[in-house]
């Protein structure tokens, strides 16, 4: 069990705001990680923070060894790419998709680091495998999609890549429930052989027993572990 | 004949002022840079293409290359020294255009400085020979810049939908956030966008110079109806600016043919402003807020 993620003493947010405190986090590979917490804690602002998309930040983030965590005075953005090429998928909340691409576009462009985008096929179709749905609808721009549609691209498109640590934000949210649930269930399917994965969301029951750990997120600090089988306390 | 000619003419002036247009809306869309050196970047290609004609060979091939090869080492130029200096701080989008301006008319100067203010004309690229179509003669300029700047259009247009490239400028037109996201830095895109929108202007500089001189500020006017004709189109639109600049072009033709070419700006400039008042986002302006920051 090597660690792909080793956060500490991060501090992050935007402008005057400050949005994660001193928070300290470490990620072994094949682990499967539940963030639960409630709108506004910063559990968003965690994943920016590690993809360097927040305003400015402090601290220490080792990502496969590799420093990624810096000061940044510099405008948000400026080193996600890099970050992203050694090894990070991020399936990002709400509507961070590209309007006028197609289905099949987009999820080309979640390989677009080379090494995917060499192997780009055989991706999508393990892709498409898990996402059943989306098969009809390779060719219709993702602006006509519904939303339960849209979250399986988005989330499609973070597994494009081989990554080593995957952010899900908060995949079941505005979804039927029943959606929700199928969604989830193919996040929880993806084999994790020297990777890891982070979910954020707030609903427990979704996680409940499926995860290695679940982990809660209050004002900017992780409160508390537990492992699977206690979640049920937390609720 | 009049009906013919004027077509003939509003295509040319939609060709020419065309590409512009498109590289402006390109350039907006995915890097939020209002790009206002195009003025330099046109004369700045037709002095490349000029001294490539005087020191190399005057064969058509050489002259285009050299337009084109020249406008996109113009566009690399303005990346360097405006778009990644810039882009990562406040207000990019004033400060941006302020830059390019700034630096549009510096180096038109410098242009004027070692030049010198007398113009300069291209050879003839397209040869002599000419078509008759009805009543309508069509000369070989006249063919050549329709063609040349329909093919660069087709070109541009089919390497941003096939390319990983041009995958890369289409996501980051769309959603600058997300894109970063998946990997895409913002500056080396600025490069590749900067350079394939310079080589545009470049090859229109050639095609203008076939009708006009070449000279320090001769790049002004075609910048100023780019703009405008990008504006009108809605900014960030290809295809809004194709079809504002088939109006235009209508308009100019139609003015110089039925009043004279001394109204030529002032009806243009008539029907933006009616375009705009109607339809304030343009021709085919986006509507998500993706670019308002």
């Amino acid at each position: 069990m090597s660690e792909i993620l080793n956060v500490q003493g991060l501090s992050a947010g935007y402008g005057p705001l400050r949005v994660i405190h001193d928070l300290d986090l470490i990620v072994s590979s094949g682990e499967r990680v539940g963030l639960v917490g409630l709108n506004g804690h910063g559990k968003t602002t965690l994943f920016y923070g590690i993809a360097g998309l927040t305003g400015w930040q402090r601290g220490s983030i080792l990502f496969n060894g590799n420093q990624i965590g810096r000061t940044r005075s510099q405008g948000p953005g400026r080193y996600t790419h890099h970050i992203v090429r050694q090894g990070l998928a991020i399936m990002p909340q709400g509507d961070e998709i590209f309007h006028g691409l197609t289905v099949e576009e987009h999820l080309d462009s979640g390989a677009f680091t080379k090494q995917a985008w060499k192997t780009r096929k055989q991706r999508k179709e393990q892709v498409l495998d898990l996402f059943e749905p989306l098969k009809q609808l390779l060719k219709t721009p993702v602006a006509r999609l519904s939303g339960g549609e849209r979250r399986m691209v988005s989330i499609g498109r973070g597994l494009m890549t081989d990554a080593k640590l995957y952010l899900a934000d908060e995949p079941s949210l505005g979804l039927a429930p029943k959606i929700g649930k199928g969604v989830m269930e193919a996040l929880l399917k993806i084999e994790l052989s020297n990777s890891a994965m982070i979910i954020a969301e707030q609903n427990v029951a979704l996680l409940e027993g499926k995860v290695d750990r679940v982990i809660g997120m209050h004002a900017g600090k992780l409160k508390g572990e537990a492992s699977s089988a206690l979640s049920m306390h937390l609720k | 004949m009049d009906i013919g000619f004027i077509l003939i003419n509003a295509t040319i002036v939609a060709c020419i002022y065309g590409l512009i247009a498109v590289a402006v809306s390109i350039t907006w869309s995915s890097l939020g840079l209002l790009n206002l050196s195009y003025g330099f970047i046109f004369s700045f290609a037709g002095y490349g293409a000029y001294l490539a004609a005087r020191m190399l060979s005057d064969h058509p091939i050489v002259v285009l290359t050299a337009g084109i090869l020249v406008g996109a080492l113009g566009g690399i130029i303005i990346c360097m020294l405006v778009f990644i200096p810039l882009h990562d701080k406040p207000n990019f989008t004033i400060r941006g255009m302020i830059g390019t301006l700034a630096i549009s008319l510096i180096g038109s100067q410098c242009l004027l400085w070692y030049f010198g203010p007398k113009n300069k004309a291209l050879p003839e690229v397209f040869g002599y020979w000419k078509v008759s179509i009805g009543n309508t003669v069509l000369t070989s300029d006249k063919i050549g810049i329709i063609v040349c700047s329909i093919l660069m259009l087709v070109f541009v247009v089919l390497w941003m939908k096939s390319s990983r490239r041009g995958l890369e400028i289409r996501a980051m037109m769309m959603n600058p956030h997300a894109a970063s996201i998946v990997g895409i830095g913002i500056r080396k895109t600025g490069f590749y966008v900067m350079a394939i929108t310079g080589g545009m202007a470049g090859l229109s500089a050639v095609l203008l110079s076939q009708t006009y001189y070449i000279a320090p500020f001769s790049g002004l006017t075609p910048l100023i109806k780019g703009v405008s004709i990008a504006l009108c189109g809605g900014l960030g639109s290809v295809q809004g600016a194709v079809i504002a600049a088939i109006i235009l072009g209508i308009t100019e033709a139609l003015t110089s043919r039925l009043l004279g070419g001394q109204y030529v700006l002032i009806t243009q400039f008539l029907v933006i402003i009616t375009i705009l008042i109607i339809r304030p986002r343009g021709i085919a302006g986006l509507l998500d807020k993706a670019r308002e920051q």
